[in-house]
């Protein structure tokens, strides 16, 4: 027996003006330290409050330049002081991250599985992601590189935001996706109001306009869907195709440090004023001396195979081992390579013969 | 409870340092707090401020107040290392991994193939096998080096030959006319009498090329898959399957690894490289 719903007394107050977008950024910027999207000559970035006034936010458009990976995962961070088994202090207030796309917050899917196991969690990444707000927006259009709908994923979020918020005419629609969301919309109910009739469909037509963008890159480029890819690195494991695609690699490491899901990362020891300190820093698997071991064998010596190892780790690896691709489909490494080397074509050519 | 980082460091002190061999040192280390390990598993040894590379102990883990390290110098690290002497710190974290089942061994014969500096991470395995020898079927332990002097523990190996109910063979892959030994690959001794093939533990040790050769000589030798433990040889940073750097196959070797069988990776492609 279905239980009888109350009435719905009132209509969902779920628009926020863009006017009051602001006042709620500002609101918030007294208990986090803001970040959002500030558009550049490449693309978004995500600049701090403190440099770019909060109305010069651009939640609409694509994914940034840079992957919001970098605010949990930081290129480098202290991890230890010393023989001191507390973990370091880090950032005193929280951060609140806004405009990530559905593409990062898949990201976090696979760095928290990384990051945040029970027996060896990460405390910085751990206490990052539990004390940060993340607000997220719906994609406004897409890039030539954008193919998430080939991995299952939709160009606006689904999931894994405290808030998020879809750009339509005149503000924002909001959708609370967790508790402390929630606790936001609820402790400023002056700035939401019932949204104009028709807002909704537009949300839902303007959602629908741009999933098809990046279904039309998909069919153009022939890119497979994602689920038509296990076994396919292994079965091209000694194809020519990793030498034709390696042949235009710089060994710079930007698909690796770019990426919302590479997460490898060196441990080095520096002495300094506290005695000495061990750094996390991101490491790049293209990058020759990653597998190398002491005295110098290295089982990834040519740079075709460490392209492979990339393929394999994320296609390969991670669905085997914790059942999702840790591809997002974002499509940064592709606009990071200055050897052109394009994901799609990659996984055009595993999927054929 | 006040939370703790994974990455930090056990204070050690260095209490002994002992020269093997030219470019091979063994550190006996007192933790300021017990460190306990199983045979196989390995950790990670710091010097404050350079850096830090893992190793598997060579000492005995029932011993809980000091652990031995059985190091070769090979690059930045282990160059720090051996300018320790007694009285300096290190860290150590771990352990970490698997080691060996040493429960699945009772009541099995063993053979151990170990070279090179693979002899230390087995010297610790031996001694839990002398442990407990008596639910053991026949134990066998054949062992090469490339010249004698590179023969690690050489005088307490030979002392084991004294020991009861212990088949032992040594080999060099070549003279140097410093001790006698026989010459040959250690897959030239791997012949041995009364040995059940069917169920016999066989576990190798030491250098990807030479664990490439004893693995086909236990295969040819009617050893089982699942039978054949292997210590594998990456290049382990975190210890914890993080930093994704000693990723074998579906595997990281320092989580699900260093010692596997080879039943579990020999599907992976480029095992040996």
């Amino acid at each position: 027996m279905t239980p009888r719903l109350p009435p719905l007394m009132y209509p969902p107050m779920n628009f926020l003006s863009l006017s009051r977008s602001h006042r709620l950024f500002e609101a918030l910027g007294r208990n986090y330290e803001i970040y959002f999207p500030y558009p550049g000559y490449s693309g978004s970035s995500f600049t701090n409050s403190a440099l770019t006034p909060i109305q010069k936010a651009e939640l609409g458009g694509v994914r940034t330049v840079d992957p919001v990976k970098a605010f949990f995962f930081m290129g480098r961070e202290r991890v230890s002081d010393g023989f001191d088994s507390a973990p370091p202090g880090t950032r005193t207030r929280p951060l609140c991250i806004i405009g990530a796309k559905a593409c990062d917050l898949q990201g976090f899917r696979i760095l928290d599985q990384v990051f945040m196991d029970p027996e060896y969690g990460d405390p910085t990444y751990r206490r990052l992601r539990e004390t940060s707000l993340v607000i997220s927006s719906d994609c406004t259009t897409a890039l030539e590189t954008c193919f998430c709908t080939a991995l299952g994923l939709q160009p606006h979020p689904q999931g894994l935001f405290d808030l998020n918020l879809s750009p339509v005419d005149g503000g924002y629609l909001v959708e609370a996706g967790s508790a402390k969301g929630q606790a936001v919309l609820d402790a400023h109910p002056d700035l939401f109001e019932e949204a104009p009739s028709g807002l909704t469909a537009a949300r839902d037509a303007a959602r629908s306009e741009v999933k098809a963008m990046v279904e039309s890159n998909v069919a153009a480029t022939g890119t497979p869907n994602g689920k038509d890819l296990a076994g396919r690195v292994v079965h091209h494991y000694d194809s020519p195709l990793w030498a034709e695609e390696a042949s235009t690699c710089v060994e710079c490491g930007a698909c690796n440090t770019i990426c919302p899901t590479c997460h490898c990362f060196l441990l080095y020891d520096q002495k300094n004023d506290r005695g000495f300190s061990r750094f996390r820093v991101w490491d790049s698997c293209l990058l020759n001396d990653f597998a190398r071991v002491a005295g110098g064998a290295n089982p990834r010596e040519r740079l075709w195979m460490r392209l492979r190892n990339r393929f394999e780790k994320k296609f390969e690896f991670f669905p085997a081992t914790g059942g999702m691709i840790a591809c997002t489909g974002c499509g940064r490494c592709t606009s990071a390579c200055p050897g052109k080397i394009d994901i799609k074509r990659v996984l055009r050519k595993l999927a054929g013969d | 409870m006040t939370e703790k980082t994974p990455y930090s460091s056990v204070e050690c002190e260095v209490l002994d340092v002992k020269v093997e061999t030219p470019a091979i040192r063994t550190f006996k280390l007192r933790p300021v707090r017990e460190l306990s390990f199983l045979p196989g598993q390995f950790m990670q040894v710091s010097v404050p401020g350079v850096g830090e590379a893992p190793f598997t102990p060579s000492s005995f883990c029932k011993i809980k107040e000091t652990i031995e390290f059985t190091i070769v110098r090979v690059g930045r690290v282990t160059e720090a290392i051996h300018t320790l002497k007694p009285g300096d710190r290190v860290g150590v974290r771990g352990p970490y991994g698997k080691g060996y089942p040493l429960d699945a061994f009772r009541g099995r014969d063993v053979f151990v193939v170990g070279g090179g500096v693979g002899l230390a991470p087995l010297r610790t395995l031996m001694y839990s096998l002398f442990d407990m020898r008596k639910d053991l079927g026949k134990l066998v332990y054949r062992a090469g080096c490339r010249t004698p002097s590179d023969f690690l523990y050489w005088e307490e190996i030979n002392s084991w030959a004294s020991k009861p109910e212990l088949d032992m063979r040594l080999t060099v892959d070549r003279s140097d006319g410093t001790r006698e030994c026989a010459v040959g690959l250690v897959t030239t001794i791997m012949d041995f009498d009364g040995v059940d093939v069917s169920k016999a533990v066989g576990v190798a040790c030491g250098p990807p090329v030479m664990m490439k050769f004893v693995t086909k000589s236990f295969l040819s030798l009617g050893f089982r898959d699942e039978n054949i433990y292997l210590s594998m040889e990456k290049n382990m940073s975190c210890g914890f399957g993080k930093c994704g750097h000693c990723r074998l196959g579906n595997f990281y070797c320092c989580k699900d690894g260093p010692v596997f069988t080879y039943a579990a990776i020999k599907e992976f492609p480029g095992i040996w490289d």
